[in-house]
């Protein structure tokens, strides 16, 4: 190699090494938070997507928030909010909040972020969260009053569903530049967006909050798990979520980071052809749903397939929503008694039938625990044949559209609203798209429900209906679902239970 | 040679044409795309709302119609989840997978060459076996495995690597060393089998009877001659790479087109998928019509429309 070239090599090194240095924050100021697929927008009422909600809540504030603690929805940019009459609400706002871009934040960014939302000539996504929504209506600057087509007890639920955009950057900027960039009232800013690969957040100094403890937030892309948690337990990312039951071990002895586990709004059940949807089976007497019911031996499931990360419930209902039901105790494993049902039934020897099952996008360790569940289903007499779909499109297509019955493997994510009716109206009720159950008495209970505000009244309705669900065995009952997440011994966080982590609650641990 | 440049354009055009169609009826056909984009909770209506704005109302043909004729003025339309121009999002995307297929190729040729070369010259040797063996060892890896491997061993225990991402030149170690692995193997194969072939032909014969040195048989006369099959199947096996690429891109967090198209294809995002479909095919047809070229280049014989 000739003096030349050795120094040709050696230049391009430098730039190299320099291009790799120049601008970086250092590595103690920053959160590395990785995610399995980026978002499409940073524009987050036009987005179907989960990570969306989460980077609203880093960038955005929403009128009313959830508590982590208490679990009760707390003021936000709203200080307080109050029904004036059955279709009216009043919304007072904070003072002294300013956007990103130092414009003030006032009752007019309200108005301008529903009437965006509720435009039924735009593809926003979020116009099916606030449908019950008639009109905003501006009554000083820091006054708003919101009219609902009909009662409507889940609207301060809504509010933690909508992130308040300026009423300036949407007739200024437009809605294909607020795609890039948001403009927000929270406590980080967007400095850099590497689509597929990476964002970068900074703190705003300027946040009318507490001020985050990191100044960075660096969200990086690795669509691998297996990846995400070579990256944890070698230092290059701090937080990772969706941690599978049998990779806990290997972050727990790596000596670099930790999981945390913690109850989430989501509770998987076997839908069961109820209503018919699918065609005639014999799922659709009370006693065979209820010989399949007590044929599950869903705690030693829980204990054994799932490492325990798995809370038993009696029916659908989350522990966690309002409106349920604790005195209602689950089935438990019966076979002689589940036998007894099905002969009464008119199926002494069992039957044959289909259970359709997918992957598991949402819920941990499900092609197990569905091996396990269909060998318990067998002893009693119930043999399933497994029909596996491996992509999840073509699934909820099918499930949509009426064809996946007798039964099939499902769970329910509330759209994040912690009230039993998230669950109760669209799994349960006569001809929804995702419901294979139809009971007229059941109906009435839940459009009861939904159609008054006292929530004492409404408590004592969802009790009613968890009895009843419990004692005709709507659906084939499992569990609430746990989540997982990795952590870095260097940060103090705990996973949050509605899923929506936010990077401004993480703090350095003190050693 | 205008006749047959001529011919590969027409060719070119009713394979681009026929892979957009193909595509477009596959997407119809998985499922409906309005069912992820509503939200759960969200009441019918909202369905119906989705179709019309999407324009999923009209008939499958007119959808198609409509894309191909956009298409041909090079207007993709816009992503439907990120609400851009679906070009820019797929050319952003395009140079981090050509980078890493191109790295995977070199690094394919580098182990390809030198052991081809030797099993072929020392056949029937121990070498030869330890070749045979790296090529078995290699086709019988996969790529994510391998990838992880790489991962555990370079990033966790060692921490000379970084286990993911993309930007600097160590980020492109472990890629484009797995992706190469991929393609290593049968690459080696083909440059032994055809400096075998080669080796017992009459002009090699009379290239040593001429008094040339082995070294120089092999390099001026053997080499060029056995390359021939190696140069016309690489172009086919790109393809495969771009494919491989879709796997280590994945494993190695690598912000490529290849993974734009899968999370496109698994979020329905019709257009997103349409356009790089239609420029991934383009990309691989111009590189064998390339081959073709290079090939009739280096063998007369085979020059076309000569």
């Amino acid at each position: 190699m000739s003096q030349r070239t050795v120094f040709a090599v050696l230049s391009i090194a430098l730039v190299f090494l320099f291009a790799a240095g120049a601008g970086a924050q250092t590595r103690d100021e920053t959160i590395v938070y990785a995610i399995t697929s980026d978002v499409d927008t940073w524009d987050p009422p036009n987005s179907v997507q989960r990570t969306a909600i989460i980077f609203g809540y880093q960038v955005f504030n929403h009128l009313a928030e959830r508590d982590l603690k208490t679990m009760k929805v707390g003021p936000a940019l709203a200080v307080s909010w109050k029904a004036l009459d059955d279709t009216t609400w009043e919304v007072k706002l904070r003072q002294g909040v300013k956007f990103h871009d130092g414009s003030p934040f006032t009752a007019r960014d309200v108005k301008a972020t529903f009437d965006r939302v509720l435009d039924p000539t735009k593809k926003m996504t979020a116009r099916g969260n606030h449908a019950k929504v008639k009109l905003v209506e501006v009554v000083d600057d820091h006054t708003v009053r919101f009219r609902t087509d009909g009662p409507y007890p889940l609207f301060v639920e809504r509010l933690t569903a909508q992130v308040m955009q300026s009423e300036k950057v949407m007739k200024d900027k437009g809605h294909d530049w607020m795609q890039e960039h948001p403009v927000g009232t929270g406590p980080y800013k967007l400095v850099k967006w590497t689509r597929k690969q990476e964002h970068l957040l900074v703190r705003n100094d300027d946040y009318w909050g507490p001020k985050p403890a990191l100044k960075y937030v660096r969200i990086r892309i690795i669509p691998d798990v297996a990846t995400q948690i070579a990256e944890l337990v070698s230092g290059g990312v701090d937080i990772i979520k969706a941690v599978a039951p049998d990779q806990m071990d290997v972050i727990d002895k790596s000596g670099q980071a930790r999981t945390s586990s913690s109850p989430i709004l989501r509770t998987a059940f076997f839908q069961i052809d109820q209503a018919g949807r699918t065609g005639k089976s014999p799922f659709q007497d009370k006693r065979v749903r209820q010989a399949a019911n007590l044929a599950l031996d869903a705690d030693g499931i829980i204990k054994h397939v799932l490492n325990g990360l798995g809370d038993r419930v009696a029916t659908a209902v989350n522990p966690m929503a309002f409106g349920f039901d604790p005195s209602v105790k689950p089935y438990k494993q019966d076979l002689a008694k589940a036998k007894q049902l099905l002969a009464a039934a008119g199926y002494p020897n069992g039957f044959d039938f289909r259970i359709r099952t997918t992957i598991g996008t949402v819920e941990p360790g499900v092609a197990q625990t569905n091996e396990a569940l269909i060998a318990d289903l067998g002893k009693a007499g119930l043999r399933a044949q497994q029909s596996f779909i491996g992509e999840s499109v073509p699934y909820i297509s099918q499930v949509k559209e009426g064809k996946a019955g007798p039964m099939f493997n499902w769970s329910w994510g509330y759209y994040s609203i912690f009230d039993a009716d998230a669950i109760l109206y669209d799994v349960f009720t006569c001809g929804q798209v995702y419901s294979y159950y139809c009971n007229k008495q059941l109906d009435d209970l839940v459009h009861a429900g939904r159609s008054i505000l006292d929530e004492k009244k409404r408590a004592e309705i969802y009790v009613k209906a968890q009895r009843l669900l419990f004692d005709d065995a709507a659906y084939l009952f499992k569990w609430g679902l746990r989540g997982v997440w990795g952590i870095s011994n260097r940060l103090e966080y705990e996973g949050p239970r509605d899923e929506i982590d936010r990077m401004y609650l993480v703090k350095p641990r003190k050693s | 040679m205008k006749r047959f440049v001529g011919r590969q354009v027409v060719q070119l055009a009713i394979v681009i044409v026929g892979i957009s169609i193909l595509s477009f009826s596959i997407l119809h056909v998985i499922g409906d795309p309005v069912v992820l984009f509503v939200q759960e909770g969200a009441p019918k209506e909202e369905h119906e709302r989705f179709r019309k704005l999407l324009g999923l109302d009209q008939p499958v043909y007119v959808q198609y119609w409509r894309f191909a004729s956009r298409a041909v003025q090079g207007d993709f339309g816009k992503s439907w989840y990120g609400d851009m121009p679906v070009l820019d999002l797929v050319m952003e995307r395009m140079p981090p997978t050509i980078y890493l297929t191109f790295a995977g190729l070199a690094v394919a040729l580098l182990i390809a060459f030198p052991l081809g070369t030797l099993a072929a010259l020392r056949r029937h040797t121990i070498v030869d076996t330890f070749c045979t063996m790296v090529a078995v060892g290699g086709q019988a890896m996969p790529i994510f495995w391998l990838g992880i491997m790489l991962i555990i061993i370079f990033a966790v225990q060692l921490r000379l690597l970084p286990a993911s991402g993309y930007g600097t030149w160590q980020h492109f170690l472990m890629p484009a060393f797995t992706l190469g692995a991929f393609l290593a193997p049968i690459t080696m194969r083909l440059v032994r089998s055809g400096l075998i072939d080669v080796m017992s032909t009459e002009y090699i014969k009379t290239a040593r009877a001429k008094g040339l040195g082995e070294r120089m048989v092999v390099a001026k006369h053997a080499f060029r001659n056995a390359c021939i099959p190696v140069i016309t199947v690489l172009g086919l096996q790109f393809g495969q790479l771009l494919g491989g690429a879709v796997v280590t891109e994945t494993v190695f967090a690598w912000p490529g087109v290849a993974t734009l198209t899968v999370e496109a294809i698994r979020n329905q995002d019709f257009p997103v998928v349409q356009c790089a479909v239609v420029l991934l095919a383009l990309i691989i047809v111009t590189v064998n019509f390339i081959v073709d070229l290079v090939v009739g280049l280096i063998d007369p014989r085979v020059r076309v429309g000569a």
